[in-house]
């Protein structure tokens, strides 16, 4: 069982309270993994701490064994659908070109290969038709799919995604899910901040349970209980956060958790 | 329980009283500063160096008179910084130029007037003598550099003198016999730019600066005088102004235009450049003072340096004596 | 070349020399150069930080003078490359290190530089040196004095300029619509960030002279605003862009010739302005106007259709 990304005392703070604190996290390479857990829970910042992209207070991250820099290749971030401004000018196809980006290097420009590729992964997330459409008149779903179709154009062996079911038709979800199952049966490796927890089970293999620190990682059989939601959504605080200046946050879900469950 | 005092904390609490009392009482008792007034002048504030100047020659050792406005400075733009108001404030008479050429002290100005003598140097010139441009460059209002036309500077003088008396009358048979004397020297001025200006050549009688500041000098020598931007400096020069000087100058056979020293250079090198599209060749002549005079500790700093300078630096231009590119 | 272009342009008054060449020539550089680099500051969401870097020029022109006396313009724009430079670099460690949004940087930035240069521009007028004046001019401009030389120095920086931003295309583009993404590859924002600073700052200096530091921001904005309103492409838009900001250099230029005293900068921005407000009217499918008339369109169709539905007895009842 080889882990790809291995995150040892994992902290991140931007300012005096942690969004992360002292993580011990291994994903298991060819499954589908969920990130889980409350508002503010830091699951956006976990990815971008893998990724480089927020400066670590403390901890170790490494990716297929090696620095995020070495391997940037093999790896594909998805960001939130709604970090960006879509009212850009520009089209679906250019959208996914820029997956190619990352094997071109400064100064050279895209050329016809990367173009086919591109229009290869429309085609297979159903948006072929729409390469030349104007990403403005895209719907939720549809811009989801492009976001998806970029990723698959960088044809990495680990996938991060922020979200991807969020604001997403009942079609498109299962066309993604479908998508995504693909990936991972062909021996790459899927992460992703999931939002909706009835849907983890059918979705993901393993799940990371989080909020700030973590409550439980592991197989979704075992890992997805109703004690351990409670935990991560209910709980004030983790046993073993009673430390000096450890956090204590409250969690801000105020569902009860059979109903999270049902 | 109190603690006693440490040794330490009782040297802040000491400083921490002390040095301000102390500043206060510096600021409050110190002694005054270098431009202290002796028991026996009173202290004159004028805003242009021409003003300076010419309150100087009146007043001699009778006054101390401090200059806003150093050589170079643009009156029309010229702002008062919180040192000027001071020395306004504490001065005993304050002379202006006026016919809005200090149009950004006029508020300032103002107040003082509430509170000390302020005149005009030109006050006494009657409207008659002045120039009206004929189009708006200066908002309606007249030509206010009148300093370039001798007969208008003694009346000037004339006011000094008068301001002066009225100030301090124990000595004004004395202003006004500085008065005398001065008016000597400028129309003396006057009759030899006269000559100078003979060896000028009727059709080569244009002068031509980026500045329209010579209207009484053209005007009393028989120059056409001609300039790129309004009597306001503050205004910006657009490209038909460019081609329409070019065009005057080439059409006149001009030999040479002359840069201010309140002006862009870039402004007369534009011109010449056009010039030369025209097929005619100009050539920049020294620096004229059109606004303010030279450097204190040089000739140019006195208003009869200043013009013999202007004079000599035109006449050599027009007539082709003396080239600087 | 300007030559052959005939005397009298659409039976308009116009004299063809020198001056009039120079200034297009600079007007027509500058809107290009500022209409291209402008378009990714638009799209960036940043349109004002051009404006702070130009305001941030105005000191470091000053101090240029202060220091070397000089009123040779390559070195007074040396030095408000400078000050813009380290306007950009105070920009960039507060966005890193502090809480404060961009914009409260970007109007700290412009006010504090802004000031200081007002401040040492007061002190050098009220200083013994004769020869001290013109650097005001850097305030509004003077374009209807660009020299041949000046054209020369724009060519120069706008080749540059324009090399970097064709040469780095790719990562401007993926660095303005999706940073997060682009950082995950390797375009570090920061550096193309500053890259992207650099090239305004660059493009800034050749406008100080044409349209001075105010009205600098127009030129930055207007062709890209207005270019956006027509193209759904990025190349498309950027290149527009230039087009517009040339269109509005030759007219402001040709408008300042045809009529005395109408100062060449303001005229050029007066044009720019133009071009904007009839795109964002006239453009189809983003226009005031085409909205307009397809809501109008949509709403008769709909009206139309429940006539039919009424007359036809489909109706709940």
């Amino acid at each position: 069982m080889t882990h790809v990304i291995e995150a040892r005392d994992l902290t991140v703070a931007y300012h005096e309270s942690p969004v992360l604190w002292d993580l011990d996290i291994d994903i298991v390479e060819g499954r589908a993994t969920a990130i889980v857990g409350p508002n503010g829970a830091g699951k956006s910042t976990l990815l971008k701490a893998i990724l480089g992209l927020v400066p670590i207070a403390a901890g170790t991250t490494r990716v297929f064994n090696a620095s995020m820099q070495q391997v940037r290749q093999r790896v594909a971030y998805v960001p939130q659908r709604g970090s960006v401004d879509w009212d850009f000018p520009t089209d679906a196809l250019d959208v996914v070109l820029m997956g190619r980006y990352g094997r071109l290097g400064w100064f050279r420009r895209p050329g016809r290969s990367d173009r086919d590729i591109a229009q290869e992964c429309l085609d297979r997330v159903g948006m072929g038709s729409f390469a030349n459409r104007q990403i403005s008149q895209l719907s939720g779903g549809q811009q989801q799919r492009v976001f998806l179709a970029r990723a698959l154009a960088q044809q990495a062996d680990l996938y991060l995604m922020d979200e991807p079911f969020v604001g997403v038709d009942a079609v498109t979800e299962r066309a993604i899910v479908q998508l995504l199952h693909d990936v991972r049966d062909s021996g790459k490796t899927v992460v992703a901040v999931h939002h909706d927890l009835e849907s983890v089970r059918e979705y993901f293999d393993d799940v990371v349970l989080l909020n700030v620190g973590l409550i439980a990682a592991g197989p979704v059989a075992e890992v997805f209980t109703e004690d351990n939601l409670r935990r991560t959504y209910h709980g004030p605080t983790r046993p073993d956060m009673d430390r000096p200046g450890a956090p204590a946050r409250a969690g801000s879900e105020m569902v009860p958790v059979e109903a999270l469950l049902r | 329980m109190t603690e006693r005092p440490t040794i330490s904390s009782r040297w802040r609490t000491r400083a921490l009283i002390g040095v301000p009392a102390i500043l206060l009482t510096w600021a409050a008792f110190r002694p005054p500063d270098s431009n202290s007034r002796d028991e026996d002048k009173f202290t004159v504030v004028a805003t242009t160096g021409q003003v300076g100047d010419v309150a100087r020659q009146i007043g001699r050792d009778h006054v101390n008179v401090t200059t806003l406005m150093g050589p170079g400075v643009d009156p029309h733009l010229f702002k008062a910084s919180e040192s000027n108001v001071i020395d306004l404030i504490e001065a005993d008479l304050i002379l202006y130029s006026g016919i809005h050429l200090e149009g950004n002290l006029a508020e300032v100005l103002e107040q003082a007037e509430k509170q000390i003598p302020t005149t005009a140097v030109t006050e006494g010139i009657p409207e008659a003598d002045l120039i009206m441009p004929l189009d708006d460059s200066f908002y309606g209002n007249p030509d206010p550099h009148f300093w370039f036309d001798p007969t208008l500077w003694t009346m000037a003088t004339d006011q000094v003198a008068e301001a002066f008396a009225m100030a301090d009358p124990a000595n004004a048979e004395e202003y006004r016999a500085n008065a005398e004397e001065y008016k000597v020297e400028v129309m003396a001025l006057d009759a030899w730019a006269a000559e100078r200006f003979v060896d000028v050549p009727e059709q080569s009688r244009i002068l031509v600066t980026a500045h329209d500041a010579f209207g009484y000098l053209g005007r009393r020598y028989g120059l056409e005088v001609a300039g790129l931007q309004g009597i306001s400096t503050s205004s910006e020069a657009g490209v038909r102004d460019v081609q329409n000087i070019a065009d005057l100058i080439t059409a006149n056979e001009v030999k040479a235009i002359f840069v201010e020293s309140s002006v862009p250079r870039r402004t007369i090198e534009a011109v010449q450049v056009a010039v030369a599209d025209r097929g005619w060749n100009v050539a920049i002549g020294d620096a004229l003072y059109s606004d303010a005079l030279g450097d204190a500790d040089t000739p140019e700093g006195t208003w009869l340096g200043m013009m013999r300078y202007n004079i000599d630096t035109i006449v050599s231009g027009l007539t082709g004596e003396d080239h600087t590119t | 070349m300007m030559a052959i272009i005939p005397l009298a342009l659409f039976g308009l008054d116009v004299s063809w020399d020198a001056t009039l060449r120079n200034v297009i020539l600079g007007s027509v550089i500058l809107g290009m150069t500022s209409g291209m680099v402008g378009s990714f500051a638009v799209l960036r969401r940043q349109s004002l930080i051009g404006d702070a870097l130009a305001h941030a020029a105005l000191p470091g022109i000053c101090l240029a003078f202060m220091v070397t006396g000089t009123r040779s313009t390559e070195v007074l724009l040396i030095g408000g490359a400078l000050s813009g430079l380290l306007g950009t670099a105070v920009l960039l460690v507060i966005n890193r290190w502090s809480i404060i949004s961009m914009e409260t940087a970007l109007g700290v930035v412009l006010s504090v530089f802004f000031g200081f240069g007002i401040l040492l521009l007061t002190r050098v007028q009220h200083g013994g040196d004769a020869a001290q004046s013109g650097l005001d001019r850097f305030i509004f401009g003077q374009a209807a004095t660009i020299l041949p030389r000046d054209v020369t120095i724009m060519l120069v920086v706008a080749v540059i300029v324009l090399g970097v931003l064709a040469a780095c295309f790719k990562e401007l583009k993926v660095l303005t619509f999706d940073p997060l993404f682009a950082a995950s590859i390797g375009v570090s924002p920061p550096l193309v960030g500053a890259l992207l600073s650099a090239l305004l700052v660059l493009t800034i200096m050749i406008g100080l002279q044409t349209v001075g530091v105010i009205l600098m921001v127009s030129l930055l904005i207007a062709p890209a605003v207005a270019a956006r309103q027509w193209t759904s492409s990025l190349a498309g838009m950027v290149l527009l862009s230039g087009f517009f900001g040339l269109v509005a250099g030759v007219s402001g230029s040709v408008a300042s010739s045809l009529i005395d005293r109408l100062p060449t900068g303001p005229m050029i921005v007066i044009a720019a302005t133009v071009i904007v407000a009839l795109s964002l009217l006239f453009a189809p499918e983003r226009g005031v106007l085409s909205t307009w008339r397809s809501r109008r369109t949509r709403a008769e169709h709909f009206r139309t259709i429940l006539a039919a539905a009424d007359h036809h007895g489909v109706s709940s009842r």
